[in-house]
Formats: structure tokens, sequence, C-alpha cells
């Protein structure tokens, strides 16, 4: 196993101009060379190998879409250096793009008054594609898919799920060793984000694809990626597998119960026993946050049934989502 | 060259053209109007004159040579300054920029097809119907094969030109303003309007030092004559061929140079 993408201390910064308000401020900034340096990307460097997905998670605004152009050879990092596929993607652009794949989720790059197929047919020129790898290809995504109805509808009548589902196509129909995808999944209904995360799944599989996967839609995460890496104001917080991410945290469980009364002001009291826990409260239940390295979820029911009438009780695992949010809110430490 | 890669673009341009068809008649019927305003227009300019022939042109003259200008014109536009400005600003650039083929050749042939539409469309209805109603005004020998390769140069240069003012909006984010100003400008030192003759002399003769009037002027200059002889067309297209090879250069490097200045917004 080779790796695919090589990173090593890669930093990005932009000159931005500094504006000032107002319409004088603004015809002051036509002649300004006031220009502040901001760094969207910090030291960063990771491997990914053939065949991984990796989440690539993090805030709004955290550099992810600066890293992902530069591993796509549109940007050129400031310092540092990155391998994908073996080529330097800025130096070789042209060529390096036979061998990625990119889906970004709010655009399109298929033909808009074209029916599908046309796009593929049109991709498959482009890419030179020989006959036997198209039509290949073709057969795998119809016996995923059902692409049929959709190959000879215009790209412009789809709806955004059918024009997700065929930019991802499109993507991988060069079967190229790495594809990107951009928040495939925004903007889509439950059974479409389904559909298309068996897909990705599917073609990753059989193909041996690397993808790279930038998302806010931990469902899509929870689904894809064994991996996953995070990064807030450029700088990398996290890369590790997901199962290492929840014991990361402590082993933290939360135990929701319902009692007769006042929520808020049995929450208090209970708040009170238990100063180890997190306790709060909605309209329903009573949730208790504990941390299972410190005091057992058993060991705290125990106690509470002791003093309180409990009518329900619920038992939920930490979700990847609340991990994620720990983390952007709290950081690592 | 693999020219499969390309020629599937030109295909694909026609199919696009030829679902707009609503687009195709709107545009008939605005030249049609635009003609009639420039009929009348010389008209009036001829009356006033007091005289036939007006800087050694006659009002047909005239005339056809302007009613090709605009049936030129609508075959050989490109649109390409909107096209990139549109690119950059909604951030779609990026994708272009990952298909494996220079950003310049794939915008290219990408509206390569409807020069294949348009040209069918209105230039060559246009042309039959000059030389039907003008009784011959319009030679039809050697010089439509000079034309021919006039007009190719032609493309090429206006297509560089826009290449050229596209890539200003890498800096510049908006595109409006300069492409208007980009257009009078062509349009007018190019002879697309006014034909190069009315102008003053100063005017003309820094006129011919401009690429401009290699996109409009010369190809129609050699349609229009009437003795075209090697001696005079090859200086001609020589000229041609120099803006060519000069903007298509200029055009390239800019383009390159200011790529790696750029941030690509968005995303």
């Amino acid at each position: 196993m080779s790796s695919m993408i090589e990173i090593k201390n890669v930093t990005k910064e932009f000159k931005v101009l500094n504006r000032r308000e107002g319409l004088k401020g603004s015809l002051k900034d036509l002649f300004s060379r006031d220009y502040k340096t901001v760094r969207a990307v910090d030291n960063i460097s990771m491997t990914v190998e053939q065949g991984e997905i990796v989440g690539y998670l993090g805030p709004n605004g955290a550099g992810k879409s600066t890293t992902i152009k530069m591993m796509t050879g549109v940007l050129e990092p400031t310092s540092g250096e990155i391998l994908v596929a073996g080529n330097v993607p800025y130096k070789n652009r042209t060529q390096n793009a036979q061998h990625i794949g990119v889906v970004f989720g709010q655009r399109t790059q298929l033909w808009w008054a074209l029916p599908l197929v046309e796009s593929f047919r049109i991709l498959k020129d482009i890419y030179r594609i020989s006959d036997a790898d198209y039509d290949g290809m073709l057969k795998l995504y119809q016996s995923l898919v059902d692409i049929e109805p959709l190959l000879h509808k215009p790209v412009r009548q789809m709806s955004l799920g059918q024009r997700t589902l065929s930019d991802i196509l499109a993507a991988f129909l060069h079967n190229p060793k790495i594809v990107f995808l951009d928040e495939p999944t925004i903007g889509l209904d439950v059974s479409m984000k389904a559909k298309i995360r068996t897909l990705i799944h599917a073609l990753n599989e059989q193909k041996q694809t690397t993808v790279i996967l930038t998302t806010h839609d931990m469902g899509d995460v929870d689904a894809l990626c064994r991996r996953i890496v995070i990064i807030d104001k450029g700088k990398m917080l996290y890369d590790n597998d997901t199962e290492h991410l929840k014991s990361f945290f402590g082993a933290y469980r939360t135990l929701k119960i319902r009692v007769g009364g006042d929520l808020k002001e049995q929450a208090e009291q209970i708040g009170k026993h238990l100063p180890d826990c997190a306790v709060s409260a909605d309209d329903e239940w009573i949730s208790v946050l504990v941390n299972e390295e410190k005091q057992r979820v058993m060991d705290v029911l125990t106690q509470l049934q002791k003093e309180y009438r409990i009518r329900d009780m619920q038992l939920e695992e930490i979700s990847t989502e609340d991990v994620i949010k720990k983390i952007y809110e709290e950081g690592v430490n | 060259m693999n020219l499969k890669k390309y020629l599937t673009l030109t295909r694909a341009g026609i199919i696009e053209a030829l679902q707009f068809r609503l687009s195709a008649f709107v545009m008939f019927a605005g030249n049609i109007l635009y003609l009639i305003v420039v009929y009348f227009l010389w008209k009036a300019i001829y009356a006033s004159a007091g005289t036939d022939v007006v800087n050694g042109m006659t009002f047909s003259d005239t005339l056809i040579y302007l009613v090709l200008a605009t049936a030129l014109y609508s075959f050989t536009e490109m649109y390409t300054v909107w096209e990139m400005g549109r690119a950059i600003q909604s951030g779609k650039i990026v994708l272009d920029l990952l298909k494996p083929m220079e950003y310049r050749s794939y915008l290219f042939w990408s509206y390569s097809g409807s020069f294949v539409t348009n040209f069918c469309t209105t230039f060559l209805p246009t042309f039959i119907a000059v030389c039907i109603v003008t009784h011959g005004a319009v030679p039809l020998g050697i010089n439509l094969l000079y034309f021919a390769v006039s007009v190719v140069m032609a493309i090429v240069i206006n297509y560089s030109i826009d290449y050229l003012v596209g890539t200003i909006c890498l800096f510049t984010e908006s595109i409006w303003g300069i492409n208007i100003m980009k257009q009078v400008v062509v349009l007018l030192l190019s002879g697309a309007t006014i034909p190069l003759a009315f102008f003053p002399d100063t005017l003309r003769r820094v006129a011919y030092f401009l690429p401009f009037q290699s996109i409009y002027n010369a190809p129609l200059t050699i349609l229009l004559d009437r003795s075209a002889r090697p001696e005079t067309v090859l200086p001609v297209l020589g000229l041609q061929l120099f803006w060519c090879v000069f903007m298509v250069l200029l055009s390239k490097l800019f383009w390159k140079a200011s790529l790696r200045q750029i941030t690509v917004n968005g995303g």
C-alpha cells in the first residue's frame, strides 16, 4: 500500500486588504496598500493511504476548503510539501486532474442544458476513458443505483438530490485515484443522504478509491469514515480513528431520567448530590452526563433511585456529534 | 494532440445551442432591428453629404459592409468575458480548472459549438441574402478562401483579447465596467460599427497599428475586395498572423502570471 496523499508542514497565508468602513473609507481603500496576512492553514501534516475514507471536519471557516484546494492544485501552499498520487498538485495541475475527481456540494460540473448521458460522454472524451472502462463503469453504476431514468433527464430539471448523485457519479467516472467530496449531502433529505452514503461506500470499496470527505453532517462520518481529521483556525486538532475519538474524551454516557414535579428544580437538587456529573433538564427529561472513568452509571442510578421515584429512564452513548461539538467549542485539551 | 477531447466540447455546444431555440429567434430579430437602424442612419448621412460617394464608399458599399460586419459579429462574438467573470465570481472556475485540459482551451472549445450554429443561422443566411439582393456586389471567387483564413485568425485574436480582459476579473472580481469598455473599444476600433474609411486620418492610422482592426476590418476588406490578388491580400493576412501570435502569447502569459497570484473565492 502506498500513500495517496502526503502533506508535510503545509501553511497557507492570504494577504487581505484592511477594509475601512463607509463611503470615505471605501474611497481610501482604492489606494490602500494596507494588507494584513491571514493564516488560513497553519502547519498541517497528514498521510492518507490508498482506499481510505477520511472525514475532514472543522467549523465554518476552519481552513478545510483551502486545504482541499491545495490538494487539488488550485492553490499553491505558502510553505510545506504536498504530494498527491506522487505529483506536486499545483505544478502539473492539468496532469494531476486525470487522477482526481471533485464534488463541491453547491456547484455542479455537469452540462446544465443537456441530459446526464451527454455530460458523461463529454467527460469520457475529455478524460480519454476507453469504451470498455466506460461501459464497465456504467454497469457498476447501474448495479448500485437506478440511473436509467436519470441518464436521459436534462440536468437543469433534476432535483438537488438527483443532481448531487449525478455529480458524484461524474466525479468517479474516470476511475480517479482520489475523490474530494466537499459537503456532498448538504441540503438533501434523509433518504437521499442514505442513498448517497451507500453509493460512496460501495464505490470506495469496489474501486479502492481514496476519498476525502468534508461535511458538517455527523451522519456522514458515522456511516463512512473510519478516520477523521479535525482542524480549526487552520490548526490540526485531531487525526485518528473514530473509535478512539470517543474514548479520547473519557467514557462519557448520558443517563436520562424522568421524575415527578418540576424538572428544573429537581435537576438542581440532583446536581448538588452528584458533583462529578453535569445535570441539565429539558421539558421531558433530566440528563445526567456521567464520566465512567470516575463513576459508574449503575452507581449513579442506584444512588438516584434511593432518593427519587424514577418513572422512566434511558441511557445514551455519547454521539460523534457531541464529541465534535465539544472539540469545536473547547479544543482537545 | 488528441482532437477528440476538443471536438466533443464542440458537439456539446451545438446540442446545447439547439436547446435554446427561442434565444436564437430573439437574437435574429434583434439583428434585423439593428440593421434597420443602420440603414436609416446611413441613408440620412449620405443625404446630408449631398454626394453619392463619401470617403470612397457609396451608400450601398457602406451598407453591404455594415450588414456583413453585423453578421460577422453575431457569428464570432464569444462572450468569453462574461463567462469568465461569472465562473470566477461563483467559484465555479475551480471545477473548470480541475479538468485535465488547459482552462483556455476548455473555455474556447466549450464555446466553439456556437460558431457552428451561429454560422449556419446568422452569417450564412445574411451572406446569401446580401449576394442575391445586391446582384453580385460581393465577389465570389478565391477571396472566399482568403476570407475563411482571415476569419479564423480574427476569431483567435478576438478570443485572446477577451481572455486577457477576463483574466483581469481574477483581481477585480467584478467585470461589468471593464467589459463594457472593452466592447466599445473593440467595436469602434475594429471597424465593426463604422467603416475605418470614415475615420479621421490620424485615428485611422492609429487604428491600423492596433490589433482590433484585424478582427472585423481585415476579413471584410478581403471579402469585398473585387480584385483580390496575393500582393494585396497577403500583407493583410500577415499582419493578422502577427497579431494572432502576439495576442495568444500575451494572453497566455498574463493568465499564467495572474493565476499564481489569485485566491479562488467561495467554497
